[in-house]
């Protein structure tokens, strides 16, 4: 069974969902990886990040560019540790691909949160994505921070309320 | 007859999209064969939408993933045939377009060594600025001038290595530390099955050479003692694709053993390519 998710995603929906679960994605997303995610970070902690609507989202690990999207390895140091401030923050999901720490698995549910990996299947993504649209720091070129508008993403739960797949 | 500038040009363009766009014929059946086998639900389902994303990356003449790659190439000459200066810079022109039309992911850097280093140059935004890594050139017995390009992913890179291993005069305690090494880094590639590429040489250069020849080699339907081997006790590890579990964390083992030294020491290079790599495309130019 797939799960249907509609963003911006409930603390419900969030809750019902258990590692292992298939789930399709669909609604606004943001995008960000290594260079741009510190720097999100950084207007959460100077208290000027509400403008980007970020509460209940979905956080894509990948780059915006014109070979398309595809999830980046979210265990990478500057990824992986964004997560926890990111949730706690309200980001309802983070979607990417790889192994966690357990401490990471842990802040995911301590705040609710979710991690999600994806197939990088960059080309059926680019027929699911409907939209683009840079929204903050555009000197980090393909690495700024985007949003989308996609239809179904398909994806699995990898990460919730302390379980995950890698276990 | 030789080719003209233009028509070589023309032809590495073309090459390089289908390396960053198509499997080979071998690796789609390598993964029907895995989806045959695949008892786990979502190990199967993911290993179903990348032959699926394989199909349309293909149809479409685009990007199998959205790191493109970055162009590296092993070049084969014949007896007769010629390099010449013009035939180089033909092959980098043609790289150079065949980034464009793909497209390449624009991730070239730019500026000074250290803004290099530090990424704080910037951006090239165009396609091209992804430079190619140096040209590996080996003898062949066709008498004809035959380009492979690879483009190679930045998961696998954080994940490979390369390394001395102290071989006890034991081709199983190499094989050990090579299944060791994989095991480890096929958990953390992410983009899962891969293929393990391994080099075994005398230096890095050597091993390094040797693991990019492993993957223009490779094919695979055919895999050695020594292959099957490390292939099978790494999918004992149950990783699986994407790290969900299951019977398929390798397709398959490409390994080059070189020429080895007297000595106690084997210099290893093993690439956990993911599950596009191979990226591969081979023309002949001449």
């Amino acid at each position: 069974m797939i799960i249907d998710l509609q963003t911006p995603i409930t603390e419900e929906a969030a809750a019902s969902l258990r590692a292992g679960d298939k789930v399709s994605i669909s609604g606004y997303i943001f995008c960000g990886r290594d260079a741009v995610l510190p720097k999100v970070i950084q207007l959460i902690h100077e208290g000027k990040a509400d403008f980007l609507g970020l509460k209940g989202g979905v956080i894509f690990h990948t780059a915006v560019s014109p070979a398309g999207v595809g999830p980046t390895s979210s265990n990478k140091l500057e990824i992986e540790s964004s997560i926890a401030p990111l949730s706690e923050y309200g980001v309802k999901l983070h979607l990417g691909k790889g192994q966690l720490h357990p401490e990471t698995v842990a802040a995911l549910a301590k705040y609710n949160a979710i991690y999600a990996v994806i197939p990088p299947v960059t080309a059926l993504l680019g027929d699911k994505t409907l939209e683009s649209e840079l929204i903050a720091f555009p000197e980090l070129g393909m690495e700024a921070l985007y949003r989308l508008k996609v239809d179904r993403y398909p994806a699995v739960i990898a990460a919730a309320h302390g379980r995950s797949v890698y276990e | 007859m030789n080719k003209s500038h233009d028509e070589i040009k023309a032809l590495v363009r073309d090459t390089l999209v289908r390396a960053g766009s198509t499997f080979r014929d071998d690796k789609k059946d390598a993964y029907r064969r895995a989806i045959a086998a695949e008892t786990n639900e979502n190990a199967k389902w993911v290993l179903e939408t990348l032959l699926e994303n394989a199909e349309a990356a293909e149809k479409n003449q685009s990007p199998l993933c959205d790191d493109t790659g970055i162009p590296h190439m092993l070049l084969e000459v014949g007896r007769n045939a010629v390099v010449s200066g013009d035939t180089l810079d033909a092959i980098y022109e043609g790289v150079r377009e065949g980034l464009r039309k793909l497209p390449g992911r624009p991730m070239g850097i730019m500026g000074s060594d250290a803004q290099r280093i530090d990424q704080s140059g910037g951006l090239d935004p165009d396609s091209a600025g992804v430079e190619p890594a140096p040209i590996l050139i080996r003898r062949c017995a066709d008498d004809v001038l035959r380009l492979h390009i690879l483009m190679f992913g930045g998961g696998p890179a954080i994940r490979a290595r390369t390394y001395r291993v102290f071989h006890k005069h034991s081709v199983q305690t190499v094989l050990d530390e090579i299944c060791a090494w994989a095991a480890e880094a096929v958990a953390l590639l992410g983009c899962t099955p891969c293929t393990l590429a391994i080099g075994v040489g005398r230096s890095h250069f050597e091993a390094s050479a040797l693991m990019l020849q492993a993957q223009a080699d490779g094919r695979y339907g055919v895999q050695s003692e020594i292959e099957a081997e490390i292939t099978r006790r790494v999918n004992e590890t149950d990783i699986g694709p994407l790290g969900l579990h299951g019977k398929t964390s390798v397709l398959a083992t490409f390994m080059k053993v070189g020429p080895q030294r007297a000595s106690g020491v084997r210099i290893v290079c093993l690439r956990p390519a993911c599950c596009f790599e191979p990226r591969i495309a081979t023309v002949e130019i001449n």
